[in-house]
């Protein structure tokens, strides 16, 4: 005999997905844009990501859980978009050149050029800086997240902050070498 | 104990590290203490350049303009050339298509309407933007003025003790500024480096707490603006010809009445001299 589902039960589950997906859509989005640097990759990837995990809703147990689960799906979308589009070198200034109207939406100028530097950042440095100043992420759950090892994460978030600072013509004298 | 260097790789890793040994080596190193003050301004800078405008880049996403250059896939020769790959550790999941839950497909004109709606709103919502922009300081200002209190846990202390007349007079002098009414009972006063200037940090004690007050001369502004960022919330109020004053509390308790009572009695309390 097929099995019956409760249509109001379903109903239900489906709204707390959709207020999930709408509540954690912008964090998404930012992570995404952040590991493309690319506003239509990472809406893609997003898009993507949602319905991988409606698909796979059953999965997340414990819904203050959600946002980290959200994180990885996004991290193996945006992995998985290399299999459709063969990436193999990218011109930074024509990155930011293509972005610049987000980079530098509404702000002040000091934050354009931040931004700038951020694409300027290679991906194993950018990744857990982004993690870690935007998704509040703790050392030990960004080497959890990446594989690393705690060590490893600090020594990558130490040269980000150094970089992005020199990018940024910040006063690097006091800064202490590795 | 840990030297300079050690606590500086550590805190360019976690700027907001707060660890004992972090703490006794901030209390005896006055350069080091400088340092993550300089630090968390810059980390509170990077924040806001991490938190992109999500509405926008979907309404770019929708509408691309015209003049964007030519996908990268066909400059294969591009210079500056960081290699770009998937995220480390991640193994692509197996590709399957998935169908939309219930989303229904729309027909092509249907989509170019909400592609022109989309694009004629962003318009729209820029131009908002660009208007309130100009006419408020910028948001950058109250999250630089919250990053200097990270800096200077000292300020909040909750006292009946007020601050030294000679030492006030010193702030007060460094800044061409001088005390003509009565700010009420001032706890705290300090000549700090605030986006490249020297400006008193005061610390007004109310009723129901500290309100801090900072005297920034040079950083102009058209009207008064709340915020409310990290814990802190206060008001950048103007002063036509000197700048503005930017007035807050830590935590709420304290209160937003008792920020506008202080920003109104310590504005009309301060002279300005040449």
């Amino acid at each position: 005999m097929p099995s019956m589902k409760d249509p109001m039960a379903e109903s239900q589950k489906r709204a707390r997905f959709q207020a999930l997906c709408q509540a954690l859509r912008p964090d998404l989005l930012r992570f995404a844009f952040w590991l493309a640097r690319d506003r239509a990759v990472a809406e893609d990837v997003v898009q993507e990501t949602l319905l991988r995990a409606w698909k796979a809703q059953d999965a997340l147990l414990d819904a203050a859980a959600a946002k980290p689960w959200f994180l990885t799906i996004v991290r193996r979308e945006y992995a998985r978009s290399f299999e459709r589009k063969r990436f193999v070198t990218v011109d930074v200034d024509e990155l930011i050149a293509a972005e610049e109207p987000l980079l530098a939406a509404s702000e002040d100028e000091e934050l354009m050029e931040l931004r700038a530097a951020l694409f300027r950042l290679p991906d194993d440095y950018r990744e857990p800086l982004v993690l870690q100043v935007l998704m509040g992420y703790s050392t030990a759950e960004i080497a959890a997240e990446l594989g690393l090892s705690n060590a490893a994460v600090l020594t990558r978030l130490f040269r980000a902050r150094k970089q992005l600072r020199a990018l940024c013509g910040e006063d690097t004298r006091l800064d202490p070498e590795e | 104990m840990m030297d300079c260097a050690a606590y500086r790789r550590a805190i360019l890793a976690e700027p907001h590290a707060d660890r004992a040994e972090l703490r006794a080596h901030r209390a005896a190193c006055h350069d080091c203490t400088q340092y993550t003050l300089r630090l968390r301004r810059f980390e509170s800078r990077l924040e806001r350049a991490l938190c992109v405008d999500t509405e926008r880049m979907q309404a770019r996403a929708a509408a691309p303009s015209e003049a964007a250059p030519p996908p990268r896939a066909a400059q294969p020769e591009a210079t500056a050339a960081p290699r770009r790959g998937p995220p480390e550790g991640v193994t692509p999941a197996p590709r399957a298509v998935l169908p939309l839950p219930a989303e229904p497909r729309r027909s092509k004109p249907a989509r170019r309407y909400r592609v022109w709606s989309a694009a004629a709103a962003a318009l729209l919502a820029v131009g908002i933007a660009g208007v309130v922009w100009l006419a408020v300081p910028g948001p950058s200002l109250a999250a630089d003025v919250v990053g200097h209190m990270a800096g200077e846990p000292q300020a909040w202390t909750r006292t009946d003790i007020p601050v030294p007349p000679s030492q006030l007079n010193q702030v007060l002098r460094a800044s061409h500024v001088r005390l003509t009414g009565d700010a009420g009972l001032l706890s705290y006063a300090h000549s700090c480096v605030f986006r490249g200037h020297t400006v008193p940090h005061l610390v007004v004690q109310t009723e129901t707490g500290p309100v801090t007050v900072m005297v920034l001369a040079d950083e102009p502004s058209n009207s008064a603006v709340q915020f409310k960022e990290q814990g802190y919330q206060g008001v950048i109020v103007p002063v036509p010809g000197h700048g503005s004053l930017a007035v807050l509390e830590r935590g709420g308790a304290t209160g937003m009445d008792a920020v506008q009572r202080v920003a109104a009695r310590v504005r009309s309390a301060l002279t300005w001299t040449p």
